[in-house]
């Protein structure tokens, strides 16, 4: 038996033993290339390989989106803040669940609670991709809309879903699923278009666009916050809240109050002045800045034209044609066939904003075209972003920088014959007829040019230029802004030659931005401080714990405290004296000493006759409170030169009312004119009279002397004699019609209408004497 | 040890195969909480299943340990026709379809794949077919052997692939009866002939497809060629799995994230209990967990070959190097897969994936080859 089965069973041989083991050498070899393998997959793509894990875990986290800060004005009151808005999420996934039991329910109840919603498209796009776990079909809704939906979702019970009781119970079982709201925020302004200049906006994803929004941009906005889900122990997702960290609240010096009242004035201004000489706007540009002379504190800053915060893309109501690129010397071509014109306002960092817009937003349009690159020109700042020649008002820094270098007295007098030679040509003053023997101070209050150029002669060029970087020209104010101009390129340098510091010496010839103008004045009349200018006073976190105090900074003391004192007394000259000896006097608000200075200056090229009238002005003319500078480019008046009291006078509205709102109490007596006036403003300022406008002058009388590049004019040219009481309006335009003016300097009569000086024997304008010239 | 009779199993082969086990159970339960707590409220729903499928398999595996092997010899024949007939019954309404293949019968909650059964018993058949009469004389004629090799893999091959759809085990089928028929015969030419022969055919077709001659529509076989040269390609369609899997290779790193730290078994790697189970040891044990693994398996393999060189017959022998074949095969052809070497095929990871059929049916096929190292006279 044994036998037998022996038999049946065969041996397994050595050589099959052996092939065996041939066998396990393979799966060896195996086990090895397998193991090779992934190492080599590890080496290689290991790194690689486990940021796209990484990454893909992301996809189960969720944002919680972070709140800007606020932007608040100095009294607390909101110019901008973010607003909770839900997005409205479709899950179609968890729509379609249950085999759709849920579906005409929540479609129902969307389509009732929003009707805005599409939902014939959430329909659609549910049957479509019903593995879809996200999607957005409604932006930015406000909570008041979201909540009733949100408390029907959580009681679970709608009406339609309880009517459907009666066709089954499977049906009655629908609740509203595959709906749910993203939280998000929406920047508001509250003001719309107040400061809007200064407050810039917010593109897309809290990228801040000009103003405080993009200098603070970091400041203002938060870290976002994230929902991560993870497994526990016993493999059951469960998810941490990493919360978001709201954004810092930017507390401003700007007074909401102060910024409307300046806003005001230039609006009525502008529509005074429309299509007055030209078809268009009153001017150019025009800026405002409002400060605290004694810490650098911006009270109000603005520009024209305005626009909504809201939504700045909005330019209903604005022609943008005068703001495209091209128009400007378009315009001025207009009444003035010309060759190209070289613009002389610098081409500066905010222009490159229209690059960064359309590239941080996908809604932005191209940006060469016209329309955006006029609406950059609205959107920028005109206080802190263009530059220009300062004109007249740069005087006071020439004089204070020889008097401060010991360079003058203040005692000398000078002769003034109209005109200086300086290097071959004769550089003339406004009065060519000249002004005879000038102190200092009546050389500032006539702001005569002459007495200026003699002055900046006796202090030399180095003294000059030493001054001119110790007052910052050339330098920006590191104003906390976006997007102001460096005129650095545009200012003398030690290759000024002789003529250059004569027209330095009167402000021509070189570029400054307002905030410059502005810093550097109020150091001129403070005592000699040059205080940083600053729109931020406080940084607030979303606790509201104050992270940062921006006290006011004192940078440097420019002039001591005797120039500054022998400042304000000239500068109160230019206003405070009888309006013969000064330029100024149309700038003073009735109960208030003022010192200022005006200027006329003219731009480039000189041959086109337009000006940049300007005038800053300080009040109490011996301790100043606040100081307001004005900044009229190309006004829209037949004889732009003439028009300073455009300037003066916007300078009188504003601190009319400024004044009494900060505080500073009357020091002066009101006469009865005064009074009359201020009764009449009350209220509100009525818009100015029509005299001027749609009165076609004749051009094309210019002056034969083009003696250095520029003509000489004075500030204010129509110098109203005292004792005639001429009415003004509130634009400055003298009012009466039917008497007969001279020119004082002159002795020549004056159009009623324009006021330009005429020849006495053809009563056709003339621009020799005192009109065609700008004022240096 | 007895001086004569028989000895003591292989304790190190049954060592290696609990550790195995328990290990399979714990990556199991990693592998799968995740999806079974999503898909059933219970995160040890795999788990419980694998565990009663391995508990039922070792019982098995204790009792056919128990019964000499020769006792199966008379069924040889019987299992293998009733394993094609089982194959069969598939396109039968008692099959059962799952993830869009039919592969399981199934009776109440009771369920299994004939393709596991098919294997073992191809190993009985080709055993006793080599043992009987005729073994020799194929095993001494080239022809005949080549023949054999090709009618006795080759019928329940076909009938994998063609009416289960189930190429991977069609592939482990035949790779089992041609190992064992290597074995048998003294020679190796014809072998290395072949085996350079499917080689260079798996080569031309592919180098056709990376070529891009064939149109796109070729089917899902072609699509997953294509998905394997460039799975960043097929990212979101057919490459997806081999690419995730790829992932928590790289993301693991040397000494991994750690038991049950895995990211990609929630819900990035599909399969991850199943045929990927070992992308999700290499992500939570790193390279060393996975080449212990290897090692693990290579103890394994190394006892079969022991046992098999040691068997007192023939039988006993060829049983065992069936085993050894089986589980050879399906581990490189499962790791290959994982590491992307070659293309997509759903093959699983003997003892450590999950899957009830297969885990008891290779504890059976363990427990006899444990008899036959009972049976090694000493």
């Amino acid at each position: 038996m044994k036998k037998r089965r022996q038999k049946r069973f065969q041996k397994f041989t050595i050589k099959m033993q052996k092939k065996l083991v041939v066998l396990f050498i393979f799966v060896l070899l195996a086990f090895i290339a397998l193991s090779w393998r992934l190492v080599q997959i590890y080496k290689s793509k290991g790194n690689d390989y486990k940021k796209q894990v990484l990454s893909q875990q992301q996809t189960d986290s969720k944002v919680l989106p972070f709140r800007r800060g606020d932007i608040v004005d100095r009294k607390g009151s909101k110019l901008a803040y973010s607003e909770k808005v839900y997005n409205l999420v479709i899950d179609a996934k968890l729509m379609n669940s249950d085999d759709g039991v849920h579906l005409a329910v929540t479609l129902d109840s969307l389509q009732k609670y929003f009707p805005e919603v599409d939902v014939q498209a959430i329909r659609k796009y549910v049957s479509e991709n019903p593995a879809s776990r996200y999607k957005i079909f409604a932006k930015k809704l406000p909570y008041d809309e979201v909540e009733p939906f949100e408390e029907l979702m959580k009681t679970g019970v709608s009406v339609n879903s309880a009517s459907k009781d009666k066709d089954g119970e499977k049906k009655g079982a629908g609740k509203l699923a595959g709906v749910w709201f993203e939280e998000d925020y929406q920047r508001r302004y509250p003001y719309n278009s107040l400061a809007c200049d200064v407050i810039g906006f917010v593109q897309g994803n809290n990228a801040g666009f000009f103003g405080l929004e993009e200098y603070y941009n970091s400041t203002l906005n938060g870290v976002d916050g994230r929902q991560y889900g993870f497994m526990n122990e016993d493999a059951v997702m469960e998810s941490s809240i990493r919360p978001a960290q709201d954004g810092n609240t930017i507390v401003t010096t700007l007074d909401t109050n102060i910024q409307s009242i300046i806003e005001k004035h230039i609006a009525m201004f502008m529509q005074a002045h429309k299509d007055e000489y030209r078809e268009g706007p009153a001017a150019d540009n025009i800026g405002v800045i409002v400060m605290n002379p004694n810490n650098g504190e911006i009270y109000g800053m603005a520009g024209y034209p305005v626009f909504d915060l809201n939504n700045p893309r909005n330019m209903d109501g604005i022609d943008l044609q005068y703001y495209m690129p091209a128009s400007v010397s378009a315009n001025a071509a207009a009444d003035d066939q010309a060759e190209n014109t070289a613009e002389n306002t610098v081409e500066n960092e905010a222009e490159n904003v229209t690059a960064e817009v359309s590239e941080n937003s996908a809604e932005v349009k191209p940006e060469d075209t016209p329309e955006m690159k006029a609406m950059n020109n609205i959107w920028r700042n005109f206080c802190v972003s263009d530059s220009y020649e300062p004109g007249s008002v740069m005087k006071p820094f020439t004089i204070a920088s020889a008097l401060d270098s010991g360079k003058i007295t203040g005692n000398e007098t000078y002769q003034c014959n109209g005109y200086l030679p300086v290097g071959g040509h004769d550089i003339h003053c406004h009065n060519r007829l000249g002004d005879g023997l000038l102190t200092v101070r009546q050389g500032v209050a006539k702001s005569c040019n002459v007495v200026l150029m003699d002055v900046a002669f006796a202090m030399g060029k180095e003294e000059w230029l030493r001054y001119n970087k110790v007052f910052n020209f050339g330098l920006k104010t590191n104003i906390d802004l976006a997007g102001e101009a460096n005129a650095s390129e545009l200012t003398f340098n030690e290759n000024m030659g002789l003529t250059d510091l004569a027209v330095a010496s009167f402000g021509q010839g070189f570029n400054v931005t307002m905030i410059q103008m502005a810093a550097g004045f109020s150091a001129l009349v403070n005592g000699g401080y040059y205080y940083q200018p600053h729109m931020v006073s406080q940084i607030v976190n979303a606790e509201g714990a104050v992270v940062e105090e921006k006290s006011p900074r004192v940078l440097k003391q420019v002039i001591s405290e005797e120039t500054s004192a022998k400042m304000r007394d000239y500068l109160s000259a230019v206003v405070m004296s009888e309006p013969g000896e000064c330029t100024g006097w149309s700038a003073r608000p009735a109960g208030y000493t003022e010192g200022g200075k005006t200027g006329t200056a003219e731009k480039y090229p000189r041959a086109k006759k337009n000006y940049l009238i300007s005038f800053m002005g300080y009040v109490p003319a011996d301790d100043p409170q606040v100081l307001c500078y004005v900044v009229i480019d190309r006004p829209n008046t037949p004889n732009q030169s003439e028009s300073t009291r455009l300037a003066t006078v916007l300078n009188k509205d504003i601190m009319t009312e400024v004044l009494p709102y900060l505080n500073i109490f009357p020091t002066e007596p009101l006469t009865e004119e005064e009074q009359q006036a201020l009764a009449d403003a009350t209220g509100d300022f009525s818009i100015g009279s029509d005299l001027v406008s749609g009165n076609e002058v004749p051009e094309g009388a210019e002056g034969e002397g083009e003696d250095v590049e520029a003509g000489l004019n004075e500030d204010g040219t129509i110098v109203i004699p005292a004792e005639e009481e001429v009415k003004l309006d509130s634009a400055g335009n003298p009012i009466s019609v039917n008497q007969i003016r001279y020119d004082p300097e002159t002795g020549y009569p004056l159009d009623p209408v324009t006021g330009e000086v005429l020849d006495p024997v053809t009563h056709q304008p003339i621009n020799g004497a005192s009109s065609d010239l700008p004022d240096y | 040890m007895a001086k004569s009779g028989k000895s003591a199993m292989d304790v190190n082969l049954l060592l290696a195969v609990v550790v195995l086990l328990v290990f399979g159970l714990i990556m199991v339960y990693s592998a799968s909480s995740y999806e079974a707590s999503l898909k059933f409220n219970d995160p040890t729903f795999y788990l419980r299943s694998q565990a009663r499928a391995t508990a039922l398999g070792v019982v098995c595996m204790l009792i056919f340990s128990k019964i000499d092997y020769h006792f199966w010899r008379k069924f040889a024949l019987a299992s293998y026709v009733v394993s094609l007939f089982l194959i069969i019954l598939v396109r039968t309404p008692l099959g059962i379809t799952r993830n869009g293949a039919r592969r399981w019968l199934g009776v109440g909650s009771f369920s299994f794949q004939p393709a596991e059964a098919a294997k073992i018993a191809v190993i009985l058949f080709v055993a006793a077919l080599l043992c009987g009469r005729d073994g020799p004389k194929i095993n001494a004629n080239m022809k005949k052997n080549i023949m054999a090799i090709a009618v006795i893999g080759g019928i329940p091959s076909l009938m994998l692939y063609k009416l289960t759809d189930n190429l991977s085990s069609a592939i482990i089928v035949f790779g089992i009866v041609a190992v064992m028929f290597f074995v048998a015969t003294p020679k190796y030419w014809y072998f290395v002939l072949g085996a350079l022969l499917v080689l260079g055919l798996a080569g031309l077709i592919v180098w056709v497809i990376a070529s891009g001659e064939l149109p796109p529509d070729a089917g899902f076989r072609l699509s997953r060629i294509r998905a394997w040269l460039n799975p960043e390609a097929y990212a979101s369609g057919t490459g997806y799995q081999t690419l995730q899997s790829l992932y928590s290779i790289g993301a693991g790193g040397i000494f991994g994230k750690g038991l049950g730290q895995s990211t990609q078994k929630l819900g990035f790697v599909p399969e991850a209990q199943n045929d990927m189970i070992f992308s999700i040891i290499c992500e939570e044990l790193g390279l060393f967990g996975a080449t212990a693994i290897l090692i693990l398996f290579l103890i394994l393999i190394w006892r079969f070959m022991v046992v098999a060189n040691n068997a007192p017959d023939k039988f006993g022998a060829l049983l065992v190097v069936g085993v050894m074949g089986h589980i050879s095969i399906q581990v490189i052809l499962n790791i290959a897969v994982v590491t992307n070497t070659i293309p997509n095929t759903g093959i699983t990871l003997p003892f450590i994936s999950f899957g009830g059929t297969s885990v008891l049916f290779l504890l059976t096929e363990i427990g006899i080859a444990l008899n036959v190292s009972r049976s090694i006279q000493v």
